[in-house]
């Protein structure tokens, strides 16, 4: 039947094609900050916007996580008085930041970047240097020859 | 949990890169050793000998008070033993794309407006952020790198330099304590000194007392560094000694970053818990408007807007002319994503991808506005390209910034499409490049471009401005292009500091010791020796610019110093002077720098060379100086600058607001294509003269040529054009 359709051929497939790297910005010194200048390699992949948003969060949560304020200090003073064994068992402020800063990158990833054949990497995975998004290509059906073995089958019947 | 990072491998569990395991080697662990039997020897003994008497003599509350210091002691000293110092995992291979050959090994960044150099690290295979450095004992890169502390067989980084510093104020305090007190006790027994307890006192106390002398001399440097907001360092190689050290702020609040920071976290042993993400096409793609469209079909670099305002009434001379102009061929077809332009998908790529002329695409602004023209005249209602220029600029020059970075020319083939660029653009009339001479010059092209593939792709958008080549000899072109390259190189690698490459750096990886002879690798020397040839006959045609060579210090006569790289200087000027004497409108050849400088490039009547080079040193610093220089170039001679380009090339941050100055005054007779090299020259800011070539501005660019560079730091143009800062 010319309407029988192998699944193996309608599957498309991507392959990575390319990685684009946002830098830290460092204009305010080493505290943790990416640019958020949108690269070029992105402009047909990606909103502008969208893509703002997701750095200009990230710097937050990374600014919420490094902030110097009262938090910070008690932690340091319960460290202190605990002879650091409370870090054995309670989390630091920055590691809760990490993981809502993981849950928002995958949740960023699938519902915004995967769509578009882009994935952000965690950037603590490249010891916060830079942000990795990777750029995903659609590499075309797969199988296609046997798709046309199966059209020509069928038509031969 | 801290992780151990002393001498055993290094990297923990399912985390990125990790250094290769090292070999055990005890002698690390003798000082780390005595120290810790030092410590915990002497307080035994403390307690055992002298606290009894005192407990119930003195005070009860001694043996509590000494037990607490101690305690904070011993466990400021496993922290700062144990934990982490902020090692960086080694960068992937990804992250390392371009070639090492080429890469500068450093990078510049600015911190609150001071410039800091980031050095490529050729074991961890990235640029060290500021502050981070390589310990050669871990072989590993430091974040915040303080030192590596024998006697904690452990470097002091971010992580863990608060507990490094607790632990020396703790110590220092727990010294005292002890001989103190032990002081105490032998004052009380002057007659019982041969006892065992006295005796054992005794031998704490000249414990203490030996070890005190150090260790106080090294928390009073502490303070003091905390207070200044140095690392050690920073302080030893004296990296801020006359200078400002952009990481303090103020004394209060670098105690406090210290002391109240949160935890940084570690970077290696991280479990990483990677939920698969699904990426299955097709993918949405954005919409784009009908400019972008445009825009991306027409032109690949960045636009200056003003083109287009301006040409709104030259467009319709353009259009008039139109007729002999070959119309702009239609993008290539996109086959996997239909409906958008495949000149997008080029010019991303081509940021992106290692291409196999690397050189063109740092050019592919400049030339982008030939093809605007070209567009322009087919094109009537432009859109506003202005949007996307500015989008494109900063993302141009900053996906430039990233890994892709080149300080010198890496392939002839952009050079030569460079230089034939410019010879047809010289061919066209009046009105610059656009409407006549691409047509005339069509032939011409198709068989230039059949020769080279640009990026692996043909720049059909753009076609003949750039490909356009009218006589000048190939070679020279090479040469001159080869040249022209490389301050283009380095712009676009926003500012470059240095001509070492990191593949020096990967040889060497911690030997810092690059000399410039080192820069004397093949595939360099070439190039200054064809950079002589040429300049020995221009020299004739060359009679340098008195102010310019004012101007510049230490000037030296064209050619002389090209038999050998004596000095980074001299290798600056040669490269000034050589790019200087390309602008002087040889005919033997086409040089793709004069292509930037003029769109019809009739030889000038000075070189604009070193003055331009000058002026574009400062460019960054002076981008208003521009603006005044406009005026003047009205009056140039005739045929000199047929076409002065109203280049301005917008520095970092400067607006193309300026480029409509140039455009009025100097419309009726330019096109103003070389605001996309502009743009691109503004990347990085200093070149080889690659600016506009007002012959008349000359004498005002002059005036710019003694403004002193910005901060203390002094941009020289060196070997092969790229340049790089020296710190004054």
């Amino acid at each position: 039947m010319s309407s029988f359709h192998n699944l193996q051929e309608l599957r498309h497939s991507a392959s990575l094609a390319n990685k684009v790297f946002i830098q830290r910005d460092y204009s305010e010194g080493t505290t943790c900050r990416f640019q958020t200048k949108f690269p070029s390699e992105l402009e047909s992949r990606i909103e502008r916007t969208l893509f703002e948003d997701t750095v200009k969060t990230l710097n937050n949560f990374y600014a919420e996580a490094e902030k110097i304020g009262g938090q910070s200090y008690l932690e340091g003073c319960l460290a202190c008085a605990t002879a650091y064994l409370i870090f054995l068992c309670m989390e630091t402020r920055y590691e809760k930041v990490l993981k809502k800063i993981a849950k928002y990158i995958q949740e960023q990833n699938e519902k915004i970047y995967a769509p578009r054949g882009l994935l952000i990497t965690d950037p603590i995975e490249r010891g916060m240097r830079v942000i990795e998004i990777s750029i995903y290509e659609d590499r075309g059906s797969s199988g296609s020859s046997s798709g046309s073995s199966s059209v020509s089958d069928s038509t031969a019947r | 949990m801290p992780s151990f990072s002393g001498g055993v491998v290094g990297g923990g569990v399912g985390g990125p890169a990790s250094a290769p395991p090292r070999p055990f080697r005890p002698s690390r662990y003798v000082p780390v050793s005595a120290a810790t039997t030092f410590l915990v020897g002497s307080t035994t003994l403390f307690f055992c000998f002298t606290c009894p008497w005192l407990t119930e003599n003195i005070s009860s509350v001694i043996p509590i008070y000494v037990a607490v210091i101690f305690l904070f002691t011993l466990a400021n000293f496993c922290m700062a033993t144990f934990m982490d110092p902020g090692v960086f995992p080694r960068a992937e291979e990804d992250e390392d794309k371009e070639d090492d050959f080429r890469a500068p090994l450093y990078k510049t960044v600015e911190i609150r407006n001071i410039q800091v150099r980031m050095k490529w690290c050729g074991t961890c295979r990235f640029y060290r952020p500021p502050r981070c450095s390589h310990c050669s004992v871990c072989d590993n890169c430091v974040e915040d790198f303080d030192h590596h502390c024998p006697w904690v067989n452990n470097c002091i980084g971010r992580r863990n330099y608060r507990y490094f510093f607790l632990f020396l104020l703790s110590l220092t305090t727990h010294i005292m304590d002890v001989f103190g007190f032990g002081l105490v006790y032998v004052l009380h027994h002057p007659q019982e000194l041969d006892t065992p307890h006295a005796a054992v006192t005794m031998a704490v106390m000249c414990v203490a007392g030996l070890f005190f002398v150090p260790v106080a001399g090294l928390t009073g440097f502490h303070i003091v560094l905390v207070a200044r907001g140095r690392t050690t360092n920073e302080q030893v190689t004296g990296k801020f000694r006359g200078g400002v050290n952009p990481f303090t702020r103020g004394c209060w609040r670098n105690i406090s970053h210290v002391l109240c920071s949160p935890q940084a976290p570690r970077y290696m042993g991280r479990w990483w818990n990677r939920h698969a993400v699904e990426i299955q096409p097709p993918f949405l793609r954005p919409a784009l408007t009908e400019a972008q469209l445009e825009a991306k079909i027409l032109d690949n670099g960045i636009q200056n807007d003003r083109h287009s305002t301006r040409s709104k009434s030259s467009l319709d001379q353009m259009e008039s002319q139109s007729a002999d102009m070959e119309a702009p061929p239609p993008p290539k077809p996109d086959f996997r994503y239909p409906g958008l332009p495949r000149a997008d998908t080029e010019a991303s790529s081509l940021l992106s991808e290692a291409p196999p002329t690397p050189l063109m695409y740092k050019y592919r602004p400049a030339y982008s506005s030939p093809g605007k023209n070209h567009a322009a005249v087919t094109h009537p209602n432009k859109m506003t390209r202005g949007e996307s220029l500015d989008s494109q600029s900063p993302s141009i020059l900053q996906s430039s910034r990233q890994p892709s970075y080149r300080s010198e020319p890496s392939s002839l083939d952009g050079a030569t499409v460079v230089g034939r660029g410019v010879g047809v653009r010289r061919g066209g009339g009046d009105r610059g490049e656009g409407p006549g001479g691409p047509g005339g010059i069509a032939a011409v092209v198709s068989g230039g471009v059949s020769g080279y593939s640009l990026t692996g792709r043909s720049y059909t958008s753009y076609p003949s401005s750039l490909v356009l080549s009218a006589g000048g000899s190939r070679s020279s072109s090479l040469r001159s292009a080869q040249t022209v390259h490389n301050p283009l190189a380095t712009l676009q690698s926003e500012g470059t500091t240095d001509t070492s490459y990191k593949s020096l750096a990967n040889q060497t990886p911690r030997n810092g010791s690059l000399s410039y002879d080192s820069l004397l690798t093949p595939s360099e020397s070439p190039e200054f020796e064809s950079a002589a040839h040429e300049l020995s006959p221009l020299r004739p045609h060359a009679p340098l610019p008195s102010p310019a060579g004012s101007g510049r210090p230490g000037a030296a006569s064209p050619g002389s110093p090209l038999q050998g790289y004596t000095s980074p200087f001299l290798s600056a000027q040669i490269a000034q002077q050589r790019e200087g004497q390309l602008l002087q409108g040889s005919t033997t050849f086409s040089s793709p720098h004069r292509a930037y400088l003029r769109a019809v490039s009739p030889p000038p009547s000075s070189p604009p060379g070193p003055p331009e080079a000058q002026h574009l040193l400062h460019h960054n610093q002076n981008p208003t100086s521009r603006i005044p220089r406009n005026p003047s170039s009205s009056s140039s001679s005739p045929g000199a600058r047929s076409l002065d380009p109203p280049v301005s090339p917008p520095p970092r941050g400067l607006s193309l607001s300026k480029s409509p100055v140039h455009i009025g005054e100097t419309g009726s007779r330019h096109k103003p294509r070389p605001a996309g090299l502009g743009a691109v020259l503004g990347g990085g800011g200093v070149g080889g003269g690659q600016q506009a070539p007002q012959s008349t501005s000359r004498p005002v660019l002059a005036n710019h040529t003694t403004s002193k560079p910005v901060g203390g730091v002094k941009k020289v143009t060196g070997v092969g054009g790229t340049t790089y800062e020296i710190s004054v």
